[in-house]
């Protein structure tokens, strides 16, 4: 795994690579520097927007929710998949896919959107704009004094230990990872067209008569890997074209994987015909993502999904897993114990990387609401209240 | 406009609700059932949209043409153009008037047309298509014709595509319709109760909470569509929100209820673990008058009170 870690030099990156080529040895003399590189130190890698876990220093992106961020550990380890099981209606997994987008353009990654169902050019188009510094702490006080209703005014006097649980929304943070986004306010064009971008659009990649053969992948994913794969090796984010410019990371994003647009049946019926092509596009996506400095975020309607043991394939092959339920159209939408929020967000999965044990938080029992521009992320607290006197 | 369930049809925004189905675009559902059927409702709407000016295509797979075309007047027959696959559905007869490619080789023609304005397209059935196609074939050729308009920079712009699809629900499982649904802009379910027929209708719009209403209607023999109030509400009781809860402390035996007296004194009271400075203060100061207690000890032979090793366990 292309795992670049903070005391690791530039070179390390390009040596994994090159090892089965040189097989004297894996160690190399580090390069006369390309110029125009800011380094501080001679051995840090500084690629913008990332970050060494403070655990095992993973590089780490963010996922542009910096709640989210705090629940996963820090934030999505570089070479991973994160998936999320859309709502019901599908409001809410859009922004949490557009959110990643935005982060990349934030920060200056190069994106990759993928696309079955909306032209890529016309997603970019509804990035949510990013909160400034000096803005974001004004817009965070002025939400969160909105939110204080008269109960939660209240002192917990008989509960007095759950005035102690440490709250899951954090101040706002340093400009350098993790941004917040105004979800009413589209991001400025200038930043879209500063971006460096590839779309995919199924409708326009693939004639829709080709013939599949059984047990192989159908057309739509084929194409969409060999994309990708063109686009890493093309740009170098695997090390196999030295990189003249500051060494950057790849943000792919996949919208609606596994739905009928994309040509897979395991949607429509439950005894499909070519179980396996969604699980084996996921595990030669992860290959390419885990040879090259890439962080992926795919967003699967798994609800429609007929077959159960698919589910289940695909929540092992994917790194971090993540499920939206809304309370829109279910009895849970007029109860008062859920009145506060939107939506309940289940952490299946998490990876662990490198690791023994994974970096799981305390807290289980998140539900998120989607304010008027922030989406946040909350511990339910309606236990709190209901032993108040 | 939040979710909202039972018949409630009163003010005149929510009795458009059927009326602007087509206004929307998109793929419009109409799931049916064998009790309550949709066909009628199909050509109430395309009566409708043929009389606003729209151009109205029909693919008709289950009946023939001529029970299809039975009970609308002849100016609107006039209008519709019929694709006929009923009659010969694997064009064994192999004349010149058959479209190739079947019904998606007709609806890609239809959109390939260059004239503008607004088209409504009607499926008769999508059940139909369903069992004879492959079913993400037929959602990629939906989506693609539905979403014609909104791709922008085209040369020639087309009007809004309406695509009308008759669905009988009990004819597949839950995968089929689940795929078609999520792909629908509208979801048009028919039921009803005692003879009255009733739509209830799902709109989904892009990135806002879908909206849902009930809406009760009758077909008139000339299909045109009566929209209807619903029926009395005092069929169903258990929909009353003016039923006053039930308060559990009125019948018991021991006393629940607090005067003002008490709840302010229960207010008042300090709890025990809650460290306030007054109870600081109070444990510093040393209290007057309270009768101290001392202890009053003397040490035995046995007692060693030696600093350094408490528990004589050294062994020096």
């Amino acid at each position: 795994m292309a795992a670049v870690a903070s005391c690791g030099s530039a070179s390390t990156g390009s040596a994994v690579a090159t090892a089965s080529k040189s097989n004297v040895t894996s160690f190399q003399r580090r390069g006369p520097r390309a110029s125009g590189t800011n380094d501080s130190g001679p051995r840090l890698v500084s690629i913008a927007g990332t970050r060494p876990s403070v655990r095992n220093g993973q590089l780490l992106v963010s996922t542009g929710l910096p709640a989210l961020d705090q629940l996963l550990g820090g934030g999505l380890a570089i070479g991973t998949v994160l998936l999320i099981e859309e709502d019901k209606y599908n409001i809410y997994s859009p922004l949490l896919f557009k959110c990643f987008l935005a982060e990349g353009i934030v920060n200056g990654h190069t994106l990759l959107v993928a696309s079955a169902k909306e032209d890529p050019a016309n997603i970019l188009q509804e990035l949510p704009a990013p909160l400034l510094d000096d803005n974001s702490k004004k817009e965070f006080d002025e939400d969160v004094y909105n939110h204080k209703t008269p109960e939660s005014n209240i002192k917990m006097k008989i509960a007095w230990r759950y005035q102690l649980l440490p709250k899951m929304e954090i101040g706002p943070v340093s400009s350098r990872f993790g941004h917040y986004y105004d979800a009413s306010k589209r991001i400025p064009q200038e930043l879209i067209e500063a971006s460096n971008w590839h779309g995919f659009f199924l409708p326009e990649k693939v004639s829709s008569t080709l013939k599949v053969e059984p047990c192989s992948l159908t057309p739509g994913y084929i194409k969409l890997l060999q994309f990708i794969q063109n686009i890493i090796s093309e740009e170098g984010f695997d090390g196999s074209n030295p990189q003249k410019k500051q060494r950057n990371v790849l943000r792919i994003g996949i919208q609606n994987l596994g739905s009928p647009l994309w040509g897979d049946d395991i949607c429509c019926a439950e005894n499909v015909s070519n179980s396996h092509s969604l699980t084996k596009f996921l595990y030669v996506l992860r290959g390419l993502l885990r040879t090259s400095l890439s962080a992926c975020i795919i967003t699967m309607p798994t609800h429609l999904i007929q077959n159960k043991a698919i589910i289940a394939r695909v929540t092992n092959l994917s790194d971090i897993v993540i499920g939206l339920e809304s309370f829109i159209g279910s009895e849970r939408e007029t109860n008062t114990l859920y009145k506060d929020y939107h939506g309940l967000i289940h952490i299946r999965q998490i990876p662990r990387l490198n690791n023994l044990i994974c970096d799981e938080s305390d807290v289980k029992d998140l539900a998120f609401k989607l304010k008027r521009k922030l989406f946040t992320i909350e511990v339910r607290e309606f236990l709190c209240f209901s032993l108040q006197s | 406009v939040t979710l909202s369930e039972g018949a409630r049809a009163g003010t005149g925004r929510e009795l458009g609700m059927l009326d602007s189905l087509l206004s929307l675009g998109g793929l419009v559902l109409l799931r049916d059932s064998v009790e309550w059927e949709g066909r009628s409702l199909l050509k109430a709407l395309i009566k409708k949209s043929a009389l606003c000016g729209e151009q109205v295509h029909i693919l008709g797979c289950e009946v023939s043409e001529e029970e299809f075309r039975e009970g609308f007047d002849s100016d609107i027959n006039n209008r519709l153009v019929y694709h006929d696959f009923f009659r010969d559905p694997l064009n064994w007869s192999k004349t010149e008037e058959a479209l190739p490619g079947g019904p998606l080789g007709a609806l890609r023609a239809i959109c390939k047309r260059t004239d503008p304005g607004p088209v409504t397209i009607a499926l008769d059935s999508l059940s139909w298509l369903l069992l004879h196609l492959p079913c993400t074939t037929l959602c990629q050729a939906l989506h693609a014709v539905s979403h014609q308009d909104s791709c922008p920079g085209d040369s020639s712009p087309v009007g809004k595509v309406s695509v009308l699809g008759l669905l009988h629900e009990e004819l597949h499982g839950p995968g089929p319709v689940g795929a078609l649904s999520s792909l629908a802009q509208t979801e048009v379910t028919l039921g009803g109760t005692k003879g009255q027929a009733s739509a209830h209708i799902l709109c989904r719009r892009p990135r806002q909470r879908p909206t849902d209403q009930t809406q009760w209607f009758s077909i008139l023999p000339d299909f045109s569509l009566d929209l209807q109030e619903g029926p009395s509400v005092e069929s169903q009781p258990c929909s009353d929100p003016h039923i006053p809860p039930v308060d559990p402390t009125t019948h018991l035996t021991f006393n629940l209820h607090l005067s003002k007296k008490e709840r302010e004194a229960r207010d008042s009271l300090i709890l025990p673990f809650q460290f306030s400075s007054e109870k600081q203060q109070a444990l510093l100061r040393p209290r007057p008058g309270q009768a101290t207690s001392h202890i009053f000890y003397e040490p035995d032979a046995y007692d060693d009170l030696d600093q350094e090793d408490p528990d004589d366990d050294l062994d020096i």
